[in-house]
């Protein structure tokens, strides 16, 4: 930390220091992103435009295949159908989370982080291991007579969604946490004395105060979930293949990276856009102000 | 401001990588059991005689391969690579010549010997059957194709690669050496059949979990897939019947830093005993054709080699020139 008052060059008294040290104190937080992410970026965009051959083929390539519009279209559905039933099931959690008693709460963010601490290929490979015609899912149900053939929970739609909701949960769930533990209760107490019911309680009060929280839950777990790759590529079928896929065909084994490279810059391009927009909602939606 | 330059600094000198030592070279292969299987028997032996400590690295990624040459930063010295890349990758300029007077292809299988590649092993792609999980099991292409003799779900290779279009035509009956170039509208087509019957392994663990597990009970496997399968317990049938072979070759990226230890390295690997010594914790095939003599008959006879009669060989240089192409269709006929 020396270094931010060193590049300031005065030994001032601290806040006013933090000042001072304005544009040289990020300058190697500026460097570590140029060399880190910028670069690469750029090498990307490069090689999208130049390979095989100099001009935009690539992207009228990626455009004009209905291959690859599906492939985008079915990454978005993916996303939007995880970040929403995240939503749907990381709320409630996280309600709860904050109003429990101490030590069950601690327990159940241990179980929350061991999760997310467990290795990824192995949580995924249970998973499969779970939801396949054999697997334990299926054969508790024939067994309680519920259904007379296994249903198909894998390497579909269904098998992704599940796959990917189940690690993403943390990512909503934590922020969340954060924000509805800073709602005052006597807020909910004030609403209900004025009269609001139970779902005006909730869709009046604590919803709009709990949506900084949800919008950047959700944001994260859409961005992420748009780039996943190794859940969707074992749990899912080649009907849902997702953006991050076709990349690592693209740049691992066919080794095209002009369309590699397109295909990335699109997605990032998107995600960009879409922090924006979300940017500005949540600015807007946030009641403290920005 | 100078600790910012020098952060840059040391940030720019690790993002280039540093150069491998001369007394070492890197062997970079696929992982697992295969090259944990390479490690022991090519680079502990060749490490014993010259010395050249063999640093393994993996997995294999043609993209980092291609950025390696292209920066002139190579830190791998031999590659094991699959047969059709290393075709097109020697044709593309971005693989060293092999030298042939360290490496003697005389006793080299010449399916699988170019300029600039020898196998590493060679493999089919079988019919096998979890023979406890149905009443009967498929033998032939054809019988996999079949969902009325045969019903269930079959797995087949997820990628673009050398085997599913072959197995396709060949069930849709076309004569094995009638194969190339490939009919691809015809092999989809008769894929659009069994479709939705399909399940897909990326990986060879998986397509033995789903054997084992009977998600899908039989379908078109590695065959060193199904020899682990059935030392595991299971009473497994594996079908030789028109099996599909292809080879890894061991390539060298060009301007590799150590090219003479990697000849050396090459020499050794697939010479007679540490061929045999791969095949036998592999059940992949040696392609030196001295190495058979030396194993047991008993596994001499599990492996490719011996199958040659009813083998159908997928062709490198064809799947060389048209990887692109094929993969486009490929992908969007499984997208569909």
């Amino acid at each position: 930390m020396s270094t931010f008052s060193d590049a300031s060059g005065a030994i001032a008294p601290l806040p006013k220091a933090r000042r001072a040290t304005g544009f040289g104190g990020v300058l190697p937080a500026l460097a570590f992103v140029a060399i880190f992410f910028i670069a690469p970026v750029a090498v990307l965009l490069l090689r999208s435009v130049l390979e095989p051959v100099p001009g935009l083929g690539n992207y009228a390539q990626l455009i004009g295949s209905a291959t690859y519009l599906k492939i985008f279209a079915n990454t978005f559905i993916v996303s939007g159908l995880v970040t929403v039933i995240s939503l749907l099931i990381g709320f409630p959690v996280a309600w709860a989370l904050a109003i429990m008693p101490g030590r069950l709460t601690s327990v159940i963010f241990a179980i929350l982080l061991l999760s997310m601490w467990t290795n990824l290929l192995a949580r995924t490979y249970a998973w499969m291991v779970l939801l396949q015609r054999t697997g334990l899912i299926n054969k508790m149900l024939i067994g309680m007579g519920l259904i007379d053939k296994p249903l198909a929970l894998v390497n579909n739609l269904t098998g992704v969604t599940i796959g990917m909701t189940y690690i993403m949960l943390p990512f909503i769930i934590l922020p969340l946490y954060g924000v509805i533990r800073k709602i005052d209760p006597s807020t909910l107490q004030a609403a209900a004395l004025c009269g609001a019911n139970r779902w005006q309680c909730l869709t009046r009060v604590l919803l709009p105060l709990a949506m900084p929280g949800m919008a950047a839950g959700a944001l994260m777990v859409f961005v992420m979930s748009l780039g996943y790759f190794v859940t969707p590529s074992l749990l899912g079928g080649t009907a849902n293949m997702m953006l991050a896929e076709l990349i690592a065909q693209f740049v691992q084994s066919l080794v095209n990276w002009g369309m590699g490279g397109a295909a990335a810059l699109v997605l990032l391009v998107v995600t960009l856009s879409l922090y924006a927009v979300q940017l500005r909602f949540v600015g807007n939606q946030n009641p403290g102000g920005r | 401001m100078k600790t910012t330059f020098a952060f840059a600094a040391v940030a720019a000198f690790v993002a280039v990588s540093v150069p491998a030592h001369a007394d070492n070279m890197v062997f970079s292969s696929w992982g697992g059991t295969t090259q944990d299987a390479q490690k022991a028997a090519w680079a502990s032996p060749f490490t014993e005689k010259t010395g050249i400590t063999v640093v393994q690295d993996g997995p294999t990624d043609y993209g980092k391969l291609k950025a390696m040459v292209e920066a002139g930063q190579v830190t791998w010295d031999v590659v094991d690579v699959e047969g059709d890349y290393a075709a097109q990758a020697g044709k593309n300029g971005q693989l060293e010549k092999l030298d042939f007077s360290v490496i003697d292809k005389s006793k080299l299988d010449p399916r699988f010997v170019t300029d600039y590649s020898v196998g590493s092993f060679y493999y089919s792609f079988v019919i096998g059957c979890n023979a406890d999980a149905v009443s009967a099991c498929p033998k032939t292409w054809a019988d996999l194709f079949d969902t009325t003799k045969f019903p269930g779900k079959r797995t087949f290779y997820k990628w673009s690669a050398p085997g599913v279009i072959e197995a396709a035509l060949l069930a849709d009956g076309v004569a094995a050496d009638k194969l190339y170039p490939l009919d691809l509208d015809r092999a989809f087509k008769k894929l659009d059949t069994i479709k939705s019957d399909i399940v897909w392994w990326s990986g060879g663990a998986q397509s033995q979990q789903l054997l084992a597990s009977a998600e899908a009970p039989f379908g078109s496997i590695w065959n060193g897939r199904m020899t682990a399968l059935a030392a595991s317990g299971i009473k497994t049938e594996t079908s030789w019947e028109q099996n599909i072979t292809a080879a890894d070759s061991l390539v060298v990226p060009k301007g590799s830093p150590n090219v003479e230890a990697a000849m050396k390295f090459i020499a050794m690997a697939t010479s007679a005993e540490p061929q045999a010594a791969l095949a036998k914790a592999t059940g992949y095939a040696p392609i030196n054709v001295d190495s058979a003599k030396l194993m047991d008959p008993e596994t001499a006879k599990t492996l490719p080699d011996q199958q040659t009669a009813s083998q159908v060989n997928a062709d490198m240089n064809y799947w060389a020139d048209n990887r692109d192409a094929i993969g486009e269709k490929w992908y969007a006929w499984q997208a569909k």
